[in-house]
């Protein structure tokens, strides 16, 4: 019996038929099966997943500096959201907004009478103390029920304060992970921001960054590297990112889309309304980092730039190889799970691929079944009540501002070089026998452990203290743990030291996995080797 | 002062009731809790807890989607339940709604019953609990669900010996603690809630995902029936106290006890224990004495203490009590519930200890949030914060430093064991704020006690400085040190840098009328007499003339110790003048101290110079460090013979003052910046200039106001208020020396700060007078005159106390009255111009006083009593004259 199933069979017969279509054990034949994802989670069995709220707020508004984000309901909701996700952003004058927690604190008697007089109040207030040039307005879940018209107040607030103002309807109860909320405000800053600013390039290759929230300074290191090799980033979404900025993003000759699930829709409609492609990249794990390079050099095909991206690469390679090989020795032949967010669950694989680490199971929080699939499932993806409660946003090509790099057939002979709108998700990429989850539960990691004993478990918060206490050495890759970055050559060698570092410390040695006494298998002490 | 912005939250200082509510059942044996409504509520609570505990917190959630919030949650509660049964197999679920499902009416109790007709054998206890998120906060979220808890469970009427403990949220530590005390004075307890090992777990051989740490069910079955209660809370209202309800439905009697913090409160504790049949054992006893012993060890340091202090109302009683009863100071006590009483129980304590210290003032905030808290640490002196490490934010800020002791600590290991209670865990907190105000001023005292005292001896030491004349003997002669030493002499005796220097006067020489750069705040036009601002003079001199200027205002002025080259335009753009100036005056006088502003574009090339020329003092007015706010600040800059705009030209400026000033502090000048904020422009880049200046040596900021002058391209930017002001001041204060008494004063100002002569010496050297018209018809006006001498318009309208009321009447000026009102304006708080809601009734006051007057004259005037003057046709004029000049102009303009 594989490990699949004897999980599952610890189920009741219906959660079994929910869970059993979310769970797969990867092989020649499941490659092809559809995955079940991004549907409601089961009630009371623990999820990890959030709200469309967090997806929102916390996810793409938050990581903006520049922008003073409002949250339009009780205290819990700012609160929880103030500064959990470890974005970092160096402000350009002097204030960083990401550093506050907005909330209009919504009382009983706002929730009976209405909230929006106190919301136009908290507004008049936000504009007093703090003059910012644009305003984002979040609601949470009984924002939606007692019916305050967010757009209204946004629309009045432009009017009266000369200021951008927007709403976003991203009420918790909305999808069924944080997922809604990314889509809410992708249509939203497509709509309001992006096209709106006329700041001339003033290089050659110009990108945006998409789907890079600068988690532990991730995003500074991949900027380097750009940079180094010589392209001009005009806007990021949205880590150090800037409302000021991405008013110009539609000025970029490509897009390079890091986290898939979060800003996809971004990318997609940009190409659409202003002809500017998009290319699926990966900056964590140096053969992916490679690759994507090359990728983008491919795309401008310029010789000179080519060369330069080879420069640098060699030069970066040569810079850590010392590093590498240490840790390679260290790590070879560890094994690994991973259980993140929309992309890093598989971005991640590459880097412990990197230093010899297997991964033996891989799943997503909230992701959807391109991310697992590739998108070429995407037409074949049925719509459910959940889903069509999402806002989709058919987006029209802006005559004016519409500028493509490419002719039609540079577009066709390149597509087949490079992921031009491509992803192929994380499941054709994983080894046989490997497990692959969906939307994993409390009660299922326990499990897992126990049968698949990885030696390593990237994590959340929510999973870092049950996986330590079963004695299983975990990472949080949600917020690194206080470290980072991991993105770009020299995160790597940052991400391999902290692994040997944690694997090997002497505190491991001294506590006893649960395990070690029952299994017949004979187990491995994580990182008590002699 | 200001009022807490009651719509906006800025950085909350509480949290939600769902967040009480799972906190209090981890102290539940084999209980789960699940949260009704969107799974994000269960997903954010988790994640704060495990952060702050270190430990794995389960909390489940319905799942609620948008179809819920249409067809009701019952079928998503009723799955919840049924799988954590299933899964976990608990004994008890606590069951909490969600703003959510209260928005949505959902009815729990019948989910629950309908639960049960579903599956008749069900033995699990379900516990519902009202709970939304827009009501109260975290705080009265723990004690609902305690009271929900003793509601819920079944009860052993029956009478036995036990005491039933009940507390707030405490510490795993801290309750371990109550427990060995209850234990070690044999008394027989049910504690409720037990958090010690669900919230602060070992490294065992097998993980348990279900919580078996906690009160039982069956030991809970006995609350009704024991023989006492003792609630530790002091705030807790009667509808969610569990012992109200054990004393309404058992006959419970109770007691209510403060938390045992501090020898007080644990000396009652431990006598009601006492009483309720328990022992004193020795041990206790010998923590007592130890407790006593430390509080007489550090005393002295903690005397130094100005607490802040926040959290949740019965953490925050405590604390502060804890902090009177060792000396120290809670200057500002806040917490984001509402508690109605907190100012009543806190104020006499904290009184108390203000008086022993003269201390006058200080705060206790309800429902306020950590924006606030910034703000009044700033300026009532806090120098130690207690608290939760949501305070992380003002401790970088402000490097205030934290004691992190309550709920949440995120940013650093041991949350789950801070210790507070008892004797010991009251030694341990103790001991943690005294280091951490040792620590701090370990690292200070030196610095402060040189400003403080090695300056002033300094002086006396070093008579022979006195006498020295010029710089350049000096330099020959003597090091650096000593060239400093000599010009920090002269600062004793200059107003603008020794603070309040009001008997020194100083006399500004308008001979540099050329200006090399355009800010977008100026308009060069040198010979407006009717404006007050840097920049601004009436007439200009030449070197000779300014000489016997000088001479003359020595005779009138013997306490004229500073001469200043204050342009009108730039001192330097036109350096032969300034150069010739001051040779002249130097071989006048010998002793003079010279001073000099510039904007600094030639400092690099005259730093030099200007030292030898004697120049002690330099004040370079620098807006910007950043060439992209520079842009906005700079229109051009003229630069060896090119003109150049926006970022170019700002570079080009920025990189000529950060030399400049750099020369110049090396070569021993006491520089001093002068900042023009900028609202929207630079008013957050200030304190990076701040620092900038600090880096290169300089003395003080003098961080201004912006003076909207007419035609300027910033004539309509909006005006920072003076509060705004003073906060960046307060802010800058604690990186660089802030100049809080600039009066920004015109360029050919004379005498001192506060009074200022210069029109006794006006048109002295022959310039022109203005003329007189004769325009004026025959008409009457009646003028309030705003004048602190009586015989000058020199005094702000804001800080009138009463007004001079003038008649102008055939061309005849008359003096009719004298008219008071009571100030409009008060110093610290100052003038914002925004006309606050405080204001309102002083300002219907002034106006009262002034109803019957054409015009107002004042030296300056706010923008919104501008208006409100306005709209009762009563006009304003700005200007710096003799009462009667001002009073001819204005009727003659009203004539017009």
């Amino acid at each position: 019996m594989n490990v699949r199933n004897i999980v599952l069979d610890k189920y009741s017969a219906k959660v079994y038929k929910n869970r059993k279509e979310h769970i797969i054990e990867v092989n020649e034949e499941t490659r092809q099966q559809p995955i079940a994802a991004n549907t409601r989670s089961v009630p009371g069995i623990m999820t990890n997943r959030g709200c469309c709220y967090a997806g929102c707020k916390g996810v793409v508004l938050g990581p903006l500096k520049d922008v003073l984000v409002l949250t339009h309901g009780p205290i819990g909701c700012g609160f929880y959201s103030w500064g959990t996700r470890r974005n970092k952003a160096k402000p350009e004058d002097g204030r960083n907004f990401i550093e506050y927690c907005f909330s209009t604190d919504l009382q009983e008697s706002d929730i009976v009478f209405g909230g929006e007089k106190k919301l136009r109040q908290a507004i008049k207030e936000a504009v007093e103390i703090f003059n910012p040039k644009c305003i984002m307005i979040c609601s949470t879940c009984p924002v939606g029920l007692i019916g305050d018209d967010i757009h209204a107040v946004a629309s009045d607030t432009e009017r009266e304060y000369g200021i951008s103002c927007m709403a976003f309807s991203c009420e918790g109860y909305k999808g069924v992970s944080q997922s809604g909320g990314h889509h809410i405000a992708n249509n939203t800053l497509i709509r309001k921001v992006i096209g709106t600013g006329d700041a001339e390039p003033t290089k050659r290759f110009t990108i945006n960054m998409l789907g890079e929230y600068n988690i532990g300074g991730d995003g500074w290191e991949v900027e380097r590297l750009l940079k180094r090799i010589g392209y001009e980033i005009i806007t990021v979404f949205t880590g150090d990112g800037s409302y000021e900025t991405m008013k110009n993003a539609h000025m970029a000759n490509l897009n390079i889309v890091q986290c898939h699930r979060s800003i996809n829709y971004i990318a997609e409609m940009m190409k659409t309304k202003y002809g500017v492609d998009w290319i699926k990249v990966n900056f964590i794990g140096l053969e992916a980092i490679i690759q994507s390079l090359r990728d983008m050099a491919t795309y401008f095909g310029d010789n000179e730039l080519t060369e330069r991206t080879e420069a640098v690469i060699l030069d970066e390679l040569a810079n850590i190889a010392e590093e590498k090989e240490y840790y390679y020795s260290k790590l070879k032949g560890k094994t690994a799970a991973l259980y993140v967010g929309g992309s890093r669950s598989h971005h991640y694989q590459n880097l412990l691929a990197d230093f010899g680490v297997k991964t033996v199971l891989a799943g997503y929080e909230f992701a959807h079944r391109d991310d697992y699939e590739g998108r070429e499932v995407i037409p074949t993806i049925k719509e459910d009540a959940d889903s069509k409660n999402i806002e989709h946003l058919e987006v029209k090509k802006d005559e004016r501002k519409f500028h493509a790099y490419l002719t039609e057939e540079q577009y066709e002979e390149l597509k087949t070089k490079i992921p031009l709108e491509q992803y192929c998700g994380m499941i054709r990429t994983m080894e046989d026998n490997s497990v692959v989850v969906d939307d994993l539960n409390h009660f299922e990691t326990e499990e897992f452990i126990k049968l698949l004993k990885p030696d390593m478990f990237f994590s959340g918060i929510k999973d870092k203290y049950v996986l330590q206490k079963s004695g299983v050495y975990s990472k949080q890759l949600h917020s690194y743990d206080y470290s980072g970055p991991y993105a770009g050559f020299l995160g790597a060698i940052n991400f391999a030291r902290d692994l040997t570092m944690g694997l090997y410390t002497p505190a491991w040695g001294l506590v006893i996995p649960p395990w070690k006494n029952k299994s017949t298998l004979k187990a491995k002490l994580a990182g008590g080797e002699k | 002062m200001s009022k807490n912005l009651v719509n906006l939250c800025v950085n909350p200082c509480k949290m939600c009731m769902p967040m009480g509510i799972v906190s209090a059942f981890y102290g539940l044996k084999n209980c789960m809790t699940i949260l009704h409504g969107s799974q994000g509520c269960s997903t954010y609570i988790r994640r704060h807890m495990a952060t702050h505990y270190n430990e794995p917190v389960d909390i489940a959630s319905s799942s609620l989607t948008e179809n819920g919030t249409v067809f009701g949650g019952e079928n998503n509660l009723i799955k919840g339940l049924e799988n954590m049964i299933e899964l976990y197999n608990p004994e008890v679920i606590g069951i909490a709604t969600t703003c959510l499902a209260e928005t949505i009416g959902e009815d729990v109790p019948r989910i629950i019953n309908n639960f049960n007709i579903i599956h008749p054998g069900n033995k699990v206890k379900f516990i519902p609990v009202v709970s939304m998120g827009y009501s109260e906060t975290q705080y009265e979220g723990f004690f609902m669900a305690l009271r929900a808890i003793v509601e819920n469970v079944d009860m052993v009427p029956e009478k036995n010996n036990k005491v039933n403990i009940i507390t707030g949220m405490i510490s795993p530590a801290d309750t371990r603690y109550l427990k060995r005390l209850l234990d070690s004075m044999k008394v027989e307890y049910i504690l409720l809630p037990d958090i010690s090992e669900n919230l602060d777990g070992q490294h065992k051989e097998s993980y348990n995902r279900l919580p078996e740490g906690g009160t039982s069910l069956e030991e809970l079955s006995l609350m009704g029936g024991a023989k006492l209660t003792i609630e530790l809370t002091t705030f807790t209202k009667e509808h969610n106290s569990p012992a109200q309800y054990l004393y309404a439905a058992y006959g419970v009697p109770f007691v209510r006890c403060s938390l045992p913090v501090g020898l007080r409160d644990t000396d009652a504790l431990i006598s009601v224990l006492e009483h309720a049949g328990g022992t004193k054992p020795e041990e206790i006893m010998k923590e007592r004495g130890r407790y006593m012993d430390a509080m007489i060890d550090s005393h002295k340091y903690n005397a130094e203490g100005r607490a802040v202090i926040f959290g949740e109302p019965d953490f925050v009683y405590s604390a502060v009590r804890l902090c009177a009863e060792n000396g120290i100071m809670p200057v500002i006590t806040a917490t984001g519930a509402k508690c109605g009483n907190l100012k009543e129980r806190l104020e006499e304590e904290v009184q108390g200890v203000a008086d022993f210290l003269h201390i006058d003032k200080f705060l206790i905030l309800e429902a306020c949030d950590f924006d606030t808290i910034e703000k009044y640490a700033v300026e009532y002196g806090a120098n130690i914060m207690i608290g939760s490490s949501d305070g992380r934010r003002i401790e970088e800020k402000l490097r205030l430093p934290l004691v992190r002791c309550a709920f949440p600590i995120h940013d650093q290991v041991g949350g789950q064991r801070v210790r507070m209670l008892g004797y010991d865990g009251s030694l341990e907190l103790l001991d943690r704020i005294t280091n951490s105000l040792l620590i701090r001023k370990e690292h200070s005292f030196r610095g402060e006690m040189h400003d403080r005292y090695y300056k002033e001896e300094a002086g006396d030491t070093s008579v022979d400085l006195d006498k020295i004349s010029s710089l350049k003997e000096v330099a020959g002669l003597r090091n650096k040190a000593d060239i400093i030493l000599a010009n920090k002499k002269k600062t004793e005796t200059h107003p603008c840098f020794n603070g309040c220097g009001s008997e020194y006067a100083r006399m500004h020489l308008p001979i540099a009328p050329k200006c090399n750069i355009q800010c977008n705040y100026c308009v060069r036009k040198y010979d407006c007499p009717n404006e007050s601002r840097p920049g601004v003079t009436t007439e200009v001199l030449s070197p000779e003339q300014a000489c016997e200027k000088y001479k003359r205002v020595k005779e009138g002025l013997p306490n004229l110790k500073v001469v200043g080259i204050a342009g009108p335009g730039d001192s330097l753009a036109d350096f032969e003048s300034t150069r010739k100036t001051l040779s002249l005056i130097k071989r006048e006088d010998p002793e003079v101290t010279f001073c000099l502003s510039t904007n600094g574009l030639l400092l690099p090339l005259y730093a030099d110079e200007l030292a030898e020329l004697g120049v002690s003092h330099v004040t370079v007015t620098m807006n910007a460090v950043n060439t992209t706010i520079g842009a906005k600040i700079y229109k051009h800059v003229d630069y060896m013979g090119h003109r150049y705009f926006g970022e170019v030209g700002a570079a080009i400026l920025m990189a000529n003052q950060l030399s400049g000033i750099k020369r110049s502090t090396s070569l021993g000048l006491i520089c001093k910046v002068n900042i023009v904020m900028l609202k929207g422009i630079n008013e957050y880049h200030i304190p990076v200039v701040v620092e900038k200046a600090k880096e290169l040596g300089c003395e003080i900021t003098n961080i201004m106001q912006l003076i909207p002058v007419a035609g300027s391209e910033f004539e309509n930017i909006p005006l920072v208020s003076n509060r705004e002001i003073m906060g960046m001041r307060k802010q800058c204060g604690s990186i660089l020396k802030q100049m809080y008494h600039c009066r920004q004063c015109r360029a050919d100002a004379i005498g001192t700060l506060d009074n200022d002569q210069s029109i006794n010496f006006r048109g002295c050297t022959g310039c022109n007078d203005i003329e007189e018209t004769d325009r004026a018809e025959e008409k009457t006006f009646l003028f309030a005159v705003s004048s602190k001498s009586g015989i000058l318009v020199d005094q702000h309208f804001g800080h009138a106390s009463d007004f001079y009321i003038y008649e102008y009447k055939n061309k005849v000026i008359r003096f009719k009255e004298r008219r008071s009102v009571s100030k409009y304006c008060d110093g610290a708080e100052g003038c914002d111009g925004m006309g606050g809601m405080n204001k309102e009734g002083k300002m219907e006051a002034i106006l009262e006083t002034v109803k019957d007057c054409n015009g107002v004259l004042a030296m300056r005037i706010g923008e919104a009593p501008k208006q409100k003057l306005k709209e009762k046709a009563i006009e304003t004029f700005t200007t710096y004259d003799r009462i009667e000049n001002a009073v001819r102009v204005a009727a003659e303009k009203l004539c017009v």
